[in-house]
């Protein structure tokens, strides 16, 4: 596609669509959201070309309910299906957690400064509601260089969530919102970093304001 | 820097759990009691306390707990409560209600009423904001203690409640860890923005000097 300059992008990964991801597989492991085999994929792992710069602005999925592990089995508590076994009791929801992944770093740490799962659904649930509503915003963004390769991983620990063997629509959903600087405009992020201003649609319209009326 | 959280909850496998694993299930969680969100020994864990080394920087943004069975969440600097009631005695810190986690969720899990429809009655927002933030200056240790009043229930997996416990924090990294301690110096706020300016006051100084060095040699660079 041509160079349009800046664009604001989101993607969002369902585990049901293309193949429906496999539940028991998929148990605790960490699945990517553009090439993990399951759910909607892209035809290549996501990476910045050497004229195009990421800034990743959001991550969200499908959010988790602690409630009593002594609820009834099967029951739909706000939306999330409630198991009463044993490993499953107590949780209404996947308890899914999404990580944001550059090259072969994770970013999101425990004060340990080890990897974690990231980001948890009851922090930055998706889709947001009434009732699961944010309490993390990704700020400072996430900035993926040129020539960078980064992924969204996501994990989930709650079996008890899903209907059937395989996901059905919406049981477990992840959002990146991004914006995708291209051509002049990734030239003039990647100035913007070195001068340590973050990098965002409004800074970047201001440099090219300050070069024209330095031409001026 | 980095924008870092985690979360804590009373499931595990084991007693002194690292990772999170599908098996885990709820674990009884005693009146009274604070529980290290780190390193208490049930839930989820990490390998050591939480400390900053002599090149990090920590500001705490949020914190926030389950809004049942009264929970609460305090901040503990090396062995400082920074939470504390007006006769300057020790509390247990945020009431879950007041920063509720997940926000937008219930405040009562009774268990001889409760029913999946019961869960879905209310909604709970913050009432708190942590502001000023709190800062983990290099070399000391912190801890997110979690505290409920009444205790979960039962000792039996199929019928505790599930409460967890929530910090939000940006973690400041080498160069960005000494702008933080200089802006510390300065009584400038420590936040994001704060730190690329004083980035940008740096490269307009060098730049400036670059110039009237320029200047001071007869135009020549």
């Amino acid at each position: 596609m041509k160079n349009m300059s800046m664009r604001s992008q989101v993607y969002e990964w369902d585990a049901s669509l293309g193949t429906a991801m496999t539940v028991a597989t998929s148990l605790g492991q960490r699945t990517s959201i553009f090439v993990g085999g399951v759910g909607n994929n892209i035809t290549k792992p996501a990476e910045t070309t050497a004229t195009e710069f990421v800034v990743i602005e959001d991550i969200a999925c499908t959010p988790t309910l602690f409630t009593w592990a002594g609820i009834t089995d099967d029951v739909v508590v706000r939306g999330l299906l409630q198991d009463a076994t044993t490993g499953t009791a107590g949780i209404a929801g996947p308890r899914a957690y999404v990580q944001v992944r550059i090259n072969t770093t994770d970013y999101f740490l425990d004060p340990d400064n080890i990897p974690n799962d990231g980001i948890p659904g009851a922090a930055s649930p998706y889709p947001r509601s009434i009732n699961f509503q944010p309490c993390f915003n990704l700020y400072p963004d996430v900035y993926v260089l040129p020539g960078q390769v980064w992924d969204a991983l996501i994990t989930f620990y709650n079996a008890g969530a899903f209907v059937g063997g395989t996901a059905a629509a919406n049981e477990l959903m992840a959002f990146v919102k991004y914006t995708l600087y291209d051509g002049p405009d990734a030239l003039i992020a990647n100035k913007l970093l070195e001068m340590g201003i973050s990098i965002n649609p409004g800074n970047v319209d201001w440099y090219k304001r300050s070069l024209l009326q330095a031409q001026a | 820097m980095r924008s870092q959280v985690y979360e804590w909850s009373n499931l595990q496998t084991n007693a002194n759990q690292l990772r999170r694993l599908s098996s885990d299930q709820p674990v009884q969680v005693t009146a009274n009691r604070e529980y290290d969100i780190f390193t208490g020994g049930i839930g989820n864990n990490i390998t050591k306390p939480a400390e900053t080394t002599a090149t990090q920087f920590i500001v705490i943004e949020d914190i926030a707990a389950s809004p049942v069975l009264s929970g609460a969440v305090q901040i503990r600097i090396n062995t400082t409560d920074y939470f504390q009631n007006p006769d300057v005695t020790n509390m247990d810190g945020i009431p879950g209600l007041a920063s509720p986690y997940p926000r937008g969720c219930n405040s009562t899990l009774d268990v001889t009423v409760l029913t999946a429809t019961s869960v879905g009655s209310e909604n709970i927002l913050k009432s708190f904001d942590l502001y000023p933030d709190v800062y983990v200056l290099p070399g000391q240790t912190f801890q997110i203690l979690y505290t409920t009043s009444i205790g979960t229930t039962s000792t039996s997996a199929l019928s505790t409640e599930v409460v967890s416990a929530f910090v939000k924090y940006t973690l400041y990294d080498g160069p960005d860890a000494l702008i933080a301690n200089k802006l510390l110096e300065l009584g400038v706020t420590i936040n994001p923005n704060n730190v690329d300016w004083y980035k940008r006051s740096l490269i307009e100084q060098q730049q400036r000097s670059r110039v009237a060095a320029a200047a001071a040699n007869g135009g020549q660079a």
